[in-house]
């Protein structure tokens, strides 16, 4: 592929979508028409990416299993049957049927809400091990530790309501602080990252490309 | 040589896991089985979202995004549940349900059920509506923002949008009074800020995973939220809105495994001190 359809065309329509979106926020909303045609193109690629991944996916694991990858292919034989499975009963007796749904319900979605729960046993060892005050900074982390444990035990906030208080100082204040600080960060570099790949800098988007093919 | 025998400060500081798991799972299983009655206070954030939602006028339209994946449901569907009960108490509201998260529309019919919604005698179509998943996000709540008529063309179910009386006159972010987002992302939950709060001004409510909350703090500091709640705080809600449900009885669980969190900090740290004033390192 020449380097003008594998770098400089797709460049070229990141250029001038971009500039339509930007356009359209700021100084057209006459190009409402135009954004929505292509934020519907957006939806229906990402739509098409899952199914794309789903291709992927048999691709990897059927390569798994015809080669009797040692330790894996039990797994990815498994994962290929549920995907069959799944797929079928959606495609053949819709995604919003009764077999759908007790299919998913009794088991992705009981397997999902226990791999999820079984993160408190973590929490409740993890809080017991690393709130200790050995230190000064350690020791404020304890203290802010426990008035927030405290303060969202529901029987606790209603029998001491300064908890409650010192709760929201924290959350307000140094808490709030500290994201905004994040955030605005993470905002300016998105910016960044932003022009960057309007004007063609950032190229990972493209895919990998030689150090040749990279430019300036 | 013979390893030196334990101390009890040694034992207390280091209990295994198995013991913290087991009394994790006594604390949260004898409160299930014996529910307990503990107080739950209403916390000034859920009263601003039951206030948001008791101050909209009869023929308002609100928008509900079921954002959550099946792992988060157990913490916000509580929450979701009581304030549809809430929405379908008052007179006149009516509520379009979309999906940014593939597994919503399934998520939401476990809602519905759990619900009981023919004791509102609210109708599909007419009161109520979900509109599916659509993909992409931010994307699509950009688009939808835009013009739902032009995202989709159809409900959950594959039926024309057109069929249904509810859809008359509301096709974009501006004939919504309300967003109310559910969500274990935090792309859903930021994103619904840049795309209809910053363009469209729509008032929103967000219900996130209670670890989630320190992220959205600045948004409702600077008013792009009305009121960011946790899915943890369902109980209060359902106090609220008259339907003792879920996170009532989690109320009781949530107290009761948080003062074991807590003893166990006090027991870690006496052991600690302890261990260094009796001369051990530690």
């Amino acid at each position: 592929m020449s380097i003008v359809m594998k770098k400089s065309v797709p460049i070229l329509l990141v250029f001038i979508t971009s500039l339509i979106f930007l356009a359209e926020y700021f100084v057209f909303p006459e190009l409402k028409d135009v954004v929505t045609l292509l934020q519907n193109w957006g939806i229906i690629l990402t739509a098409f990416t899952l199914g794309f991944g789903a291709v992927n996916m048999f691709m990897f694991h059927g390569k798994q299993v015809s080669l009797r990858a040692k330790g894996q292919w039990p797994y990815s034989l498994w994962l290929l049957m549920i995907l069959v499975l799944f797929t079928l009963v959606g495609v053949i007796m819709g995604a919003t049927s009764t077999s759908y749904s007790w299919l998913y319900n009794s088991s992705y979605f009981a397997l999902s809400a226990t791999v999820y729960s079984s993160l408190g046993f973590y929490m409740t060892s993890g809080i017991y091990r690393a709130l200790r005050a050995k230190n000064a900074e350690s020791a404020l982390l304890l203290i802010v530790g426990v008035i927030v444990l405290a303060r969202n035990a529901p029987a606790l906030a209603a029998q001491f309501p300064i908890l409650v208080s010192m709760d929201s100082w924290l959350s307000s204040v140094p808490t709030t602080s500290a994201q905004r600080g994040i955030m605005i960060g993470a905002a300016l570099g998105a910016i960044a990252l932003g022009l960057r790949t309007m004007i063609g800098r950032e190229t990972g988007f493209l895919g990998r490309l030689t150090e040749g093919e990279k430019g300036g | 040589m013979t390893a030196k025998p334990k101390t009890i400060w040694d034992r207390l500081e280091d209990i295994p896991r198995e013991i913290l798991y087991g009394l994790l799972l006594i604390c949260v299983i004898v409160p299930m089985l014996f529910p307990i009655g503990f107080p739950v206070p209403i916390s000034a954030e859920v009263q601003r979202w039951y206030d948001t939602i008791e101050a909209l006028p009869a023929g308002s339209v609100v928008m509900v995004d079921f954002g959550y994946s099946g792992g988060g449901e157990p913490e916000l569907a509580p929450f979701a549940v009581a304030t549809y009960a809430h929405l379908f108490r008052k007179t006149g509201i009516k509520v379009v349900t979309m999906c940014t998260s593939s597994e919503g529309p399934l998520l939401w019919e476990r809602a519905m059920v759990e619900l009981n919604i023919a004791r509102f005698g609210k109708e599909y179509g007419k009161d109520y509506i979900n509109i599916g998943y659509i993909a992409g996000t931010e994307t699509a709540m950009a688009a939808v923002g835009k013009s739902i008529s032009a995202t989709t063309s159809t409900d959950y179910k594959g039926t024309p949008l057109s069929q249904y009386s509810i859809m008359k006159g509301v096709d974009n972010a501006k004939d919504f009074a309300l967003l109310i987002e559910y969500t274990t992302g935090g792309d859903q939950s930021e994103g619904w800020v840049r795309q209809w709060y910053t363009s469209y001004k729509t008032p929103y409510l967000c219900c996130v995973l209670a670890m989630m909350v320190p992220t959205m703090l600045p948004y409702q500091k600077a008013g792009q939220i009305v009121s960011v709640v946790s899915g943890a705080q369902a109980g209060q809600v359902e106090l609220l809105v008259k339907v003792p449900g879920r996170g009532v009885k989690s109320a009781d669980v949530i107290t009761v495994t948080h003062l074991l969190c807590i003893a166990l900090v006090a027991v870690g740290n006496i052991a600690y001190f302890g261990k260094k004033f009796s001369g051990g390192k530690s």
